[in-house]
């Protein structure tokens, strides 16, 4: 009953005492030089290993394992489908217009050729311990397939193929298109918040992820090349490695902490539990500019809130101050070295700096995009 | 197999709801608290209907509404004892639930909550669990739920769904949401740090060569195309968000000259603005709660 | 609510210094007895807690038509319980009725063709007419066989602490949603014809045949062959959704009324069947789109019986022995009360009765013909005998008439 009650909560509430919680947050908020329990650099992920294309019964698939031995499988499927409701109306709709000779509209009308529908990719994310429909992974699934589906620029793009983004590579021609299914597994409990984790994953199957090749042409039923190694890259990659930089790939996301004035990346379970603020931030690379742009930004209930207080030894019953002390404490200040769960919200230039963190140039997500580019896709 | 057609045949026949606010103006709330007498705390919420609805309802030509009008009911039970089989928790213990009825939208809602509802009741938690003082009431728990009567469109019902078909409609639920749940909170005298208000600005496209700007509680009805949105709940007295959902790319948002932020803070601070609005609504309702409740402590409790 | 509060006071010993509502909570049978029992000196007529007389319905109100994406809705609030009803009409196409090409074969084969009436003509005719009550007596299977209403009341909306949002369904709510359902099939409240989206092949001349079908009084011979070919094509299916948003006692009586209002509300677009694009399209326009018309207006008035034994509830499967309906009948000569039937029960009252009534009426001709009661039903005890019946059913009608007045006047 209460884990799946405070399931939205990043995690469950960590077993780490008040004066822990009180230790761990006061060294990481120590002003621009924060002290991580692992030794990291504020800025720094943990290591991890990745490998690619590893089921073969997919069209694309991931595994990436963390050192600190939590893993997650994603395996990537395609289907042929019927486009059926937004061709009736477009279609009825262009027959009434040769009929009335009318042409006013411009809107709606081409739009069924070039951009498809969110709805045709489907994600959904096992975790041991939960159910399907518990909040932590319609949540996650959520937060993973919103900047997926996102409208990528429609300018700027060098090569035509992924103009309109993922879903625009997934109209087949005006009747048929792809369904895409994310499937998402986590291998083990979730020691931390299993969201980074879980979206590099995605990131690298749907990297490695091939649609067989269309062999028919234009508006006929489509069907395709058996030959696998014919088959094309659902983000498709250019021959020149300069190139790369350029071109579309999958958005990332990324966990951010702040504590304090500090802003901590790829945060490990303990240091979520004594954040102030836990941020979502995805991004992706912009298809004209080199530059990153964010594609979405989630507050996540950082489990802070809902810690066990500390209590200041003015307030123990084992050593005796006056009353007037104790009141004093529970009117809610700060007493050094005494945990206090987090209440109200974050700033908005805390907002800012972790948004810019990300995303200037050799900032945290360049170098987890290149780090993902190195890894050996096919 | 069901196609609706309008009168001569063809979508772009019908035209547009045309945005006639400024782009910093917002629409109105009706806000109204007590409604409920059975819950320990409830709101009522409202947004005005556009002009093109307003019209709409007074001389009906279509059958077609040209957009809609939130409208949402809260009601908040507890504090109340947790079960006996729930752990022990130091602090109050939040659900939130939301739920759109069945004829809620333009297309029917099943009974079950989907994955869209259940996400909002995420999103609404977070942002309330930033405002409650909970350690004032442990070993219980409080229930909020969320009846929404009309939902936002998210586009205009015209335009076929393309890549603009985020659920952009959800955004302005939440914000409702968020300024009702905070009404019904303060209304079942939970102790909250500040009244927390819901916000949303967007970053919006009114045709493929018109520049991307910015408008504050936008109606998604009323746009060609939505870039970029941003939902704040947001403590005016603190100035501090609890909730903070931003998706889209606002990178190519068309600012003034002067101004130099990028497109998500400028969306941020737009949402802000819209909180504060809806704040100044909030806290009108929930003097009037108050004041009823003064009123009944004087008068001797009615029931 | 502070002179209901008054006759609490005094029958209460004077030591015991409890507010009102304290007491309420603590004793409510006795607190609500004492109402209802006011000392025979004090020559006070009996009052419920909450201020009614023991056949006051509460203040009823209602809306509609204010929710955008329905086909008809209302918003009706009986004192503090408040339903919420949209109706949304979606289209059935026989195609996909998996049973429908039999069925109408068979029928065909019976020779059993109702005459038919046009739809436009349908729309002027005095609600309540009865004329064509007859005919319709077949077509109405088609409403209950092909499940075309199909209403579900909700209570998961927060509206009282008992019902636990996300949970599946309570019995109540599904009983209440079943008794709505029964209910529309009873009283066939919606026709059939409403529904129906009929397609006529355009060989012989649709205008013709337009007016043809309008003369009732055509014989059945000619009618047989005109119509030969008419067929129906859809059916409109109605989702009547109620939502309780607040609940505070007599759920049924407030969500039948919303569904009512909502029904007369509704407007159903034109459909008709595309030819070219087989497929059935409808018209957006106002113009071209009808109401639905409604046989007569039932109106639904829920009753529960309070027993001044407080334990009456504790022994209610032992059947009354003679001598004690003697003893009841005894005191009531003598001016005491034992047994109070109390019309429109608030959430208060209804925790501490155990049987219920309830009735629904129908006045004919829009309310000058005679009295029908449509649907009688009482469980839970049995304090009520066919006298108490007959003088519920005159309070259910004079209830009719208030409604009518609400409902009528959205």
């Amino acid at each position: 009953m209460s884990a799946q009650r405070q399931a939205s909560s990043a995690s469950q509430t960590p077993h780490i005492s008040p004066a822990e919680l009180s230790y761990l947050w006061s060294s990481l908020a120590l002003p621009n030089n924060p002290i991580r329990p692992d030794g990291r650099s504020p800025t720094q992920f943990r290591p991890l290993s990745a490998e690619t294309d590893i089921l073969p019964g997919t069209n694309g698939s991931a595994r990436v394992g963390f050192a600190d031995g939590t893993q997650a499988i994603v395996g990537v499927k395609a289907e042929v489908e019927k486009t059926v409701a937004a061709a009736d109306v477009s279609s009825l709709s262009q027959r009434a217009q040769e009929q009335f000779g009318e042409n006013q509209d411009g809107e709606g009308k081409s739009s069924a050729t070039t951009t498809g529908h969110g709805s045709w990719v489907q994600m959904s994310i096992e975790i041991p311990g939960y159910r399907d429909d518990d909040a932590l992974p319609v949540f996650l699934s959520e937060m993973m397939r919103e900047p997926l589906v996102e409208s990528v620029s429609s300018g700027g793009n060098a090569d035509g193929e992924m103009a309109g983004g993922l879903k625009g590579r997934l109209v087949i021609n005006r009747r048929w298109h792809w369904r895409l299914y994310i499937d998402v597994l986590l291998l083990s409990q979730p020691l931390s918040y299993p969201l980074p984790l879980l979206s590099l994953t995605t990131h690298l199957a749907l990297l490695s992820t091939k649609l067989p090749k269309l062999k028919s042409l234009g508006e006929e039923d489509p069907f395709f090349d058996d030959d696998w190694d014919a088959a094309e890259y659902l983000y498709p990659r250019s021959q020149s490695r300069l190139a790369s930089a350029l071109q579309l790939r999958p958005p990332v996301t990324l966990l951010v902490i702040s504590v304090g004035e500090n802003v901590i990346f790829d945060p490990s379970r303990d240091e979520i539990a004594v954040a102030d603020t836990l941020l979502a931030i995805s991004v992706a690379r912009d298809g004209g500019s080199d530059a990153l742009k964010v594609l979405s930004i989630r507050t996540v209930d950082p489990p802070s809130r809902l810690t066990q207080p500390g209590m200041p030894n003015a307030e123990n019953p084992a050593s005796l101050e006056s009353a007037a002390v104790a009141e004093q404490a529970v009117n809610g200040e700060e007493i050094p070295g005494v945990w206090r769960p987090r209440r109200g919200g974050v700033k908005r230039n805390t907002v800012a700096k972790m948004v810019k963190l990300v995303l200037q140039k050799g900032g945290v997500g360049e170098e987890v995009l290149e780090g993902l580019e190195g890894v050996e896709v096919g | 197999m069901e196609t609706v057609k309008t009168k001569d045949s063809a979508p772009g026949a019908a035209t547009r709801p045309q945005r006639q606010r400024q782009s910093n103006e917002l629409r109105k709330i009706f806000l109204k608290t007590g409604l409920i007498p059975s819950a320990s705390g409830s709101s009522y919420l409202e947004f005005e209907p556009s002009p093109a609805l307003a019209a709409a309802r007074s001389t009906p030509k279509s059958l077609i509404p040209p957009s809609s009008a939130l409208k949402l009911a809260c009601t908040v039970h507890g504090p109340k004892p947790l079960p006996r089989s729930a752990t022990f928790s130091p602090n109050l213990v939040l659900t939130t639930h939301v739920k759109y009825a069945p004829f809620a939208a333009r297309k029917r809602k099943g009974h079950i909550r989907d994955a869209s509802e259940r996400d909002l009741g995420v999103h609404l938690e977070t942002a309330l669990r930033g405002v409650i003082v909970a350690e004032r009431w442990p070993k219980s728990g409080l229930d909020i739920t969320i009846t929404i009567i009309e939902a936002e469109d998210d586009r205009w019902w015209g335009d076929a769904p393309d890549s603009h078909d985020a659920p952009w409609g959800m955004m302005n639920v939440l914000a409702g949401c968020i300024t009702a749940a905070s009404a019904a909170i303060a209304d079942a005298r939970i102790d909250c740090l500040d009244l927390v208000a819901g916000g949303v600005a967007a970053i919006v496209s009114d045709g493929d060569d018109a520049a991307p700007r910015l408008v504050l509680d936008c109606d998604p009805a009323e746009h060609w195309s939505i870039l970029s949105a941003c939902v704040v709940a947001y403590m005016p007295s603190r100035d501090e968000i609890t909730e903070l959902w931003l998706k889209g790319d606002g990178s190519k948002a068309v600012l003034s000259a002067d101004d130099k932020r990028l497109g998500n803070e400028a969306l941020l601070d737009g949402a802000v603005d819209a909180a504060r609005g809806a704040h100044t609504v909030l806290a009108e309702a929930v003097r009037e709660s108050a004041e009823r409740y003064a009123g009944l402590a004087l008068g001797g409790p009615a029931r | 609510m502070a002179s209901a509060a008054a006759p609490a006071a005094q029958s209460a010993p004077p030591s015991l210094s409890l507010p009102p509502s304290q007491f309420a909570r603590l004793q409510p049978h006795a607190y609500l007895l004492a109402h209802l029992s006011p000392p025979a000196t004090s020559n006070q007529p009996s009052i419920r807690a909450n201020g009614r007389a023991p056949s006051q319905f509460r203040i009823t109100s209602a809306n509609t038509g204010s929710l955008t994406h329905t086909n008809g809705s209302a918003v009706v609030r009986v004192g503090d319980t408040t339903a919420v009803c949209g109706v949304r009409a979606e289209l059935l196409p026989t195609e996909d009725i998996a049973s429908w090409s039999v069925s109408r074969s068979a029928a065909a084969t019976t020779n059993k063709r109702r005459k038919l009436t046009d739809p436009t003509q349908k729309l002027t005719e005095e609600i309540g007419d009865e004329s064509d009550l007859d005919a319709d007596a077949d077509d109405q299977s088609h409403i209950e066989d092909l499940n075309l209403l199909v209403p579900n009341l909700s209570l998961s909306t927060g509206c009282a602490p008992g019902f636990i949002p996300g949970a599946p369904p309570s019995s109540l709510a599904q009983s209440l949603s079943h008794q709505i359902l029964a209910l529309l099939h009873t009283t066939r409240l919606v026709r059939a014809e409403d529904l129906r989206v009929w397609y006529q092949p355009p060989n012989l001349g649709a205008e013709d045949l337009e007016r043809h079908n309008e003369s009732e009084q055509m014989d059945v011979d000619a009618e047989e062959a005109g119509e030969k070919d008419k067929e129906i094509k859809a059916f409109w299916v109605l989702y009547i959704d109620v939502m309780i948003v607040s609940l505070a006692g007599n759920p049924f009586d407030a969500a039948w009324a919303s569904v009512l209002a909502a029904l007369r509300d509704t407007k159903l677009p034109r459909a008709w069947w595309d030819i070219d694009n087989e497929m059935v399209v409808c018209s957006d326009a106002v113009s071209e789109s009808h109401k639905l018309t409604l046989r007569g207006m039932p109106v639904a008035s829920s009753f529960c019986v309070f027993e001044a034994d407080a334990a009456a509830g504790w022994r209610a499967v032992i059947i009354p022995d003679a001598e004690e309906e003697r003893q009841i009948e005894e005191s009531n000569r003598k001016g005491v009360q034992r047994r109070w039937i109390l019309a429109d029960p608030d959430g208060y009252e209804e925790g501490l009765t155990q049987e219920r009534a309830c009735i629904v009426v129908d006045k004919k001709q829009g309310g000058k013909g005679k009295l029908v009661i449509v649907k009688m039903e009482k469980n839970g005890g049995w304090a009520l005998d066919s006298e108490e019946l007959r003088k519920l059913v005159d309070i259910s009608a004079k209830r009719w008439e208030d409604v009518r007045q609400v409902i009528g006047q959205c």
